[in-house]
């Protein structure tokens, strides 16, 4: 890190805080004006000349929310599903990263070229064949077809194989002279050594397929099963005549993942340093 | 750097050798080995190589989706050709993801190192700085959507609000066919830059302040050591922002979806939105195949050469 102690600049300074603070209040504005436009009546919304905060808070948006969507149900159903994509995420790149990393057996290295090779795939070139076998598997508009798509990441095990590779064989050799099995390995030595790495995918995971929109869009039809950004999607329609709820729907789907950020955003943060820039 | 590690695998870094095992219980030891490896293994078959062979195969047929596989009238590259010669909101939709893509990359690149330089610098409160710019990075693209629409809208945006205050003309934004583009460019930038911040910051924080102490007994002044210090020790950084920025620009879907839908007159229209339609609106699912095998054809060379250009040749990757 740089240490400018040796050339203070008081003029340098105030100017460096003035170009972070408009840069912080371009950053934060949107997230402050969806929440201000959420307590308006549509009426104040459309104004001229515009009004800049409600004449009184207008909470009833809110509390008249799950009328127009069931916000539960949509938290329910994103939980529920990027739940099921980190543990599948998690397993199963943590076994196959230590099967690459610490097994010898044949065809390894050419499994391991057709991973990476996979891991450079975007998600649209497969995006139809992928439809059509979910289709196929009778899985359209269930919690299967929008889950099993993503429950294996190439990435994952390539990430997971760089770190497992990294923790001296040592350790495992002692356990096999104790007589431990292959399986409890995995789970007593190595799963404990990667956690790091775990807590970093894992985010990752969860981030993506909390935010994911095209899938669940294509796969699942049905209200009870609409994930959070596809119940966004459905209050479009409100946009004009009731600006005020979408925005208050927007808020709610938002702010709450704001807060946990807020209050682990070490952890984020340090993972990004970690997997954009190691490995 | 993972992708560029991965790059670098597949570039023959790795011996290839069969390890064949010898004794029984190396033997066993195997048959874990493949255990551990195959559900995942077989996952990745079903969803990811299967599928980009049979999108190929699909790429030169008819197909609707409905008549069986078996049946596909064959199509040669007639749907290449048609793509490439006579779609014309393909070529506009491929000329408008360029764009995006450009303004976007050229954007976060320059404006996240300015940033991650002001906040290397003797700050206080990095950590909150942090914070503000990253909480885009980790919101919904459809949320992000409908805020924007809103804040540029043509009637009741505040942002005509405060231009017409100002005693300026009212502009169309995502509404004009000349500003729809540029406007999802400052979206995607508003997105993501708090990640590049993070990503450069990291960056910055490697270099050893001891070439920096060195330069200034040299007499180096700010510039010279941004040029000759900073610049170069970051260009495997700058590489991954590069390429994973160009990569993810080039697939926008969410955002374009959600705010203009390709409108006005297919002026936003981008590759992986026309796809879409083409695919699940009109079921040509043989010409979107072949849209998208043109995208990824078009993402692998563009990635390759950027590869090519910044990698360092004095450090290695």
């Amino acid at each position: 890190m740089r240490d400018e102690t040796a050339r203070p600049q008081p003029l340098g300074d105030a100017l460096k805080y003035l170009v972070l603070l408009a840069g912080a209040f371009i950053m934060v504005f949107p997230f402050i004006w969806m929440i201000i436009a959420s307590l308006m009546t549509a009426g104040e919304i459309q104004l001229r000349p515009p009004v800049w905060l409600p004449a009184e808070p207008q909470f009833q948006n809110y509390t008249e929310l799950p009328q127009k969507i069931p916000i539960a149900r949509l938290y329910f159903n994103s939980l529920f599903t990027s739940s099921l994509i980190v543990f599948g995420v998690l397993l199963s790149s943590s076994l196959a990263g230590f099967a690459f990393a610490k097994y010898r057996f044949p065809g390894r290295e050419f499994l391991f070229y057709l991973i990476l090779a996979t891991m450079m795939i975007p998600f649209f070139v497969t995006l139809i064949p992928v439809f059509f076998i979910v289709r196929q598997l009778g899985w359209i508009d269930t919690y299967q077809g929008l889950v099993a798509p993503g429950l294996t990441s190439a990435y994952g095990i390539f990430l997971m194989r760089q770190f497992i590779i990294t923790l001296p064989d040592e350790l495992i050799d002692a356990a096999r002279i104790d007589g431990a099995s292959e399986l409890r390995i995995f789970w007593r030595i190595i799963v404990p050594l990667v956690k790091p790495a775990l807590a970093t995918l894992g985010t990752f995971a969860f981030i993506g397929a909390w935010n994911n929109f095209l899938w669940p869009l294509l796969v699942l039809n049905s209200r009870e099963l609409m994930t959070l950004p596809l119940g966004i999607n459905s209050m479009r329609s409100l946009y004009a005549d009731n600006t005020n709820l979408l925005m208050a729907g927007a808020a709610v789907a938002v702010i709450p993942m704001l807060i946990v950020f807020i209050f682990l955003q070490r952890y984020f943060i340090q993972g990004i340093a970690l997997t954009g820039l190691k490995g | 750097m993972t992708i560029l590690g991965a790059l670098g695998v597949l570039g023959g870094k790795y011996p290839w050798r069969p390890d064949i095992p010898k004794t029984a219980l190396m033997r066993r030891r195997m048959l874990w080995a493949y255990a551990f490896a195959a559900a995942p293994i077989i996952a990745l078959i079903v969803f990811l190589l299967g599928p980009i062979l049979f999108s190929g195969w699909v790429s030169l047929h008819r197909w609707d989706m409905l008549s069986p596989v078996g049946e596909m009238p064959w199509r040669g590259l007639s749907n290449y050709s048609y793509l490439l010669s006579k779609d014309p909101v393909f070529l506009k939709s491929l000329g408008n993801t360029f764009t995006f893509a450009i303004g976007g990359v050229g954007a976060n690149t320059i404006l996240g190192l300015g940033f991650a330089l002001l906040l290397n610098s003797r700050i206080r409160g990095r950590a909150i700085w942090r914070v503000l710019y990253f909480m885009p990075v980790i919101t919904a693209p459809l949320a992000l959507a409908v805020m924007f629409s809103f804040i540029f809208d043509r009637n009741f945006g505040v942002v005509n609000n405060v231009i017409t205050g100002l005693g300026l003309p009212r502009q169309p934004f995502l509404s004009g066919p000349n500003q729809a583009l540029l406007t999802l460019v400052f979206i995607a930038v508003y997105q993501y830059i708090g990640y590049y911040i993070v990503i450069f910051l990291a960056g910055l924080q490697g270099i050893p302040q001891d070439y920096y102490d060195a330069a200034q007994v040299d007499g180096a002044g700010r510039i010279q050591e941004f040029r000759y210090i900073t610049l170069p020790l970051l260009r495997p950084v700058m590489l991954f922002v590069v390429v994973t920025n160009t990569i993810g620009a080039l697939q926008v879907f969410d955002l374009v979806f959600a705010t203009t839908g390709g409108a006005p007159a297919n002026s936003s229209m981008t590759v992986v939105l026309h796809m879409y339609n083409t695919a699940f609106k009109f079921s040509r699912m043989g010409r979107a195949s072949a849209m998208a095998f043109i995208l990824f054809a078009i993402i692998m060379l563009i990635t390759i050469a950027q590869v090519r250009l910044l990698r360092d040749r004095a450090y290695g990757d």
